[in-house]
């Protein structure tokens, strides 16, 4: 009932936008021009919130081997095999940077930060094996992850970054372009990983995220890289984003401290 | 982030060393000293949320609770520490009470202040106290671990919340160690005893203007999650004593109803009533003004905690778990 109520009313404000336009031009005694009404580049067709966003509250999961490797691989022991989510295959590493990758990978059983239980950065805590639930709001949108009891809050309010600080999942802010939520992230140190391949950064890593929703349980994912001292160009990757559908589903608990510190107990 | 790992490892040590200065504590005040608790009945009505919730969203902070008086057990005469309430907001406008709010015990039942630990559970938490500087004793808080309901609201240096709603729910993401808790509020059943989680299952209702949240199926995996209290318990205080947490104990059976009453546009009341019949010889309750709005420029940061603490584990404990790894998925 609310959506065709919301529709029908958006639809009078756009009609009436477009008399008083044209009631204007009318006074001026001029042809009205011939603009062409803007086309919403979204073929979105699901819900929508009471500002008549796309409507992304709910639980959402990645489907994919990424949090593995991004590049395409081969399966080993305990990782499925995979296709590149890296827009033209592999990342474009500086050749000092390369290296340091292929070492990564070669200690990644213990190098891994995630295997620390440290935060796991962006975007890699939205493609960990793990559901994220968005909360949706004009001004703010809260992502909460699983894994960790991870939070990133997204300001859409017009905050400013922060100076001299660094986060484990950055600074976050966010607008609306049409139907896709672009978050720009800054200040996410150089600690974190992209993925359990190695795949790093330095501390002057600018991401750009573009949550564009296909239907009400699908999003477009795509993520920009933009990073001079590793990277030679900024690259992208694309992932598809799946709505959790089960009944009743709320997010549980991966407390990763806690199994370091049953570990440690064990031990003692 | 650094200066808030900091202000962590001077919560866990402060009391230590304010302890060792102060000498013999004073005598208690009498519990008569306090007016008898009654829930606030408040005539303000927030606005409405576009679902129709009460609308309590925002930004907010912890307000202190008033030095002395956290509980009739705390010797009046100690002095002011950021441990107990009296901390620091050098970024941040101190909040104040509500006008009219009545400065008192945070532990309003019993009335006496004492929480009502069975003989089993007093003998624990006595033992647990005495070896707090292990690490296997050490204030769960202390090595970053989700605190649980009501500590994550009790006040403390990391403070800030943000409480959202949406169709269907509230969910309030805590500044401290990042912590989340999504309640819905659509009176779907319990989850599976067999399911646990660190800032327990909430399932929230409106009673009127008021939040009414039960909290179940908590961890209780290691000694060190304490569901209640502040920090590192100082020489001195009796173990029936709600002035620090440590220690005190709980089973599969705790359980938590929250009260978020609004006040006023800038304020919400607290109230958790616990339950435990393994642990405590009684329901008891435990009530404070718990958030005032954050001023206008207030932005939330990210506290990493557990990712900044192996130094200060191995300060505090002499354990290095910098070598440790788990597998994750």
């Amino acid at each position: 009932m609310k959506g065709p109520v919301l529709l029908a009313a958006g639809t009078i404000a756009a009609a009436l936008a477009i008399g008083a336009a044209a009631a204007a031009q009318a006074q001026r005694g001029a042809a009205p021009p011939r603009t062409p009404i803007p086309q919403t580049a979204s073929a979105y067709n699901g819900p929508r919130s009471p500002d008549r966003k796309p409507d992304l509250n709910g639980i959402w999961q990645a489907v994919t081997t990424a949090h593995w490797n991004l590049e395409a691989h081969s399966a080993s022991e305990g990782v499925p095999a995979g296709l590149s989510v890296v827009e033209g295959g592999s990342i474009p590493y500086q050749p000092a940077a390369l290296a340091k990758r292929n070492e990564n990978f070669q200690n990644r059983l213990t190098a891994d930060p995630l295997r620390k239980c440290y935060l796991p950065g962006v975007p890699r805590a939205t493609y960990l094996p793990f559901p994220f639930e968005i909360t949706q709001t004009p001004k703010h949108i809260g992502i909460a992850y699983e894994f960790a009891h991870a939070t990133r809050t997204i300001f859409l309010d017009g905050t400013p970054h922060l100076d001299d600080l660094d986060f484990w999942m950055g600074d976050a802010r966010g607008r609306w372009e049409g139907d896709t939520l672009v978050v720009d992230t800054v200040s996410l140190g150089d600690r974190t990983w992209f993925d359990q391949a190695g795949n790093f950064h330095s501390d002057a890593l600018k991401l750009v995220e573009r949550f564009t929703p296909i239907d009400a349980s699908h999003i477009a994912y795509e993520v920009t890289f933009d990073d001079a001292k590793v990277f030679t160009r900024p690259w992208k990757i694309n992932l598809v984003l799946y709505r959790r559908m089960e009944k009743n589903l709320e997010l549980l608990d991966y407390e990763c401290a806690e199994h370091i510190y049953e570990k440690l107990f064990k031990k003692k | 982030m650094i200066t808030r790992i900091i202000a962590l490892a001077s919560v866990a040590l402060t009391p230590v060393l304010v302890a060792a200065q102060q000498g013999a504590p004073a005598s208690p005040p009498a519990p008569s000293a306090y007016p008898p608790y009654t829930r606030p009945v408040s005539t303000y009505a927030p606005p409405r949320t576009p679902d129709g919730q009460p609308d309590i969203s925002g930004l907010y902070l912890a307000i202190p609770l008033p030095r002395n008086i956290e509980t009739p057990l705390l010797p009046v005469t100690r002095p002011p520490n950021r441990a107990n309430g009296e901390f620091s907001y050098s970024l941040n406008e101190r909040p104040k009470l509500p006008p009219g709010a009545i400065v008192r015990p945070a532990g309003v039942d019993p009335a006496d202040g004492k929480i009502p630990l069975r003989p089993e559970a007093l003998a624990r938490r006595k033992d647990i106290i005495s070896k707090q500087e292990q690490i296997e004793h050490l204030d769960g808080r202390v090595l970053c671990l989700a605190p649980g309901i009501p500590r994550s609201t009790v006040p403390a240096p990391v403070v800030g919340y943000q409480i959202f709603q949406k169709p269907g729910y509230v969910v309030i993401f805590y500044e401290q160690s990042h912590l989340y808790r999504t309640i819905p509020l659509d009176g779907r059943p319990p989850l599976d005893p067999n399911i646990r989680k660190a800032m327990g299952v909430s399932r929230g209702r409106w009673e009127g203007n008021v939040l009414v949240v039960d909290v179940t199926n908590f961890t209780n995996n290691l000694e060190n999650n304490w569901v209640i209290g502040a920090v590192s318990a100082t020489p001195g205080i009796p173990a029936e004593s709600l002035a620090t947490g440590h220690g005190i104990p709980h089973s599969d059976r705790y359980r938590v109803t929250e009260r978020y009453t609004p006040i006023d546009a800038n304020t919400i009341h607290y109230e958790a009533i616990i339950t435990d019949e393994n642990v405590f010889t009684q329901p008891w309750t435990v009530a404070w003004y718990g958030f005032a709005r954050a001023p206008k420029d207030y932005v939330p940061v990210e506290y990493a905690c557990f990712e900044g603490n192996e130094k200060n584990l191995l300060l505090m404990t002499n354990t290095d778990i910098s070598g440790v790894r788990v597998q994750v998925p």
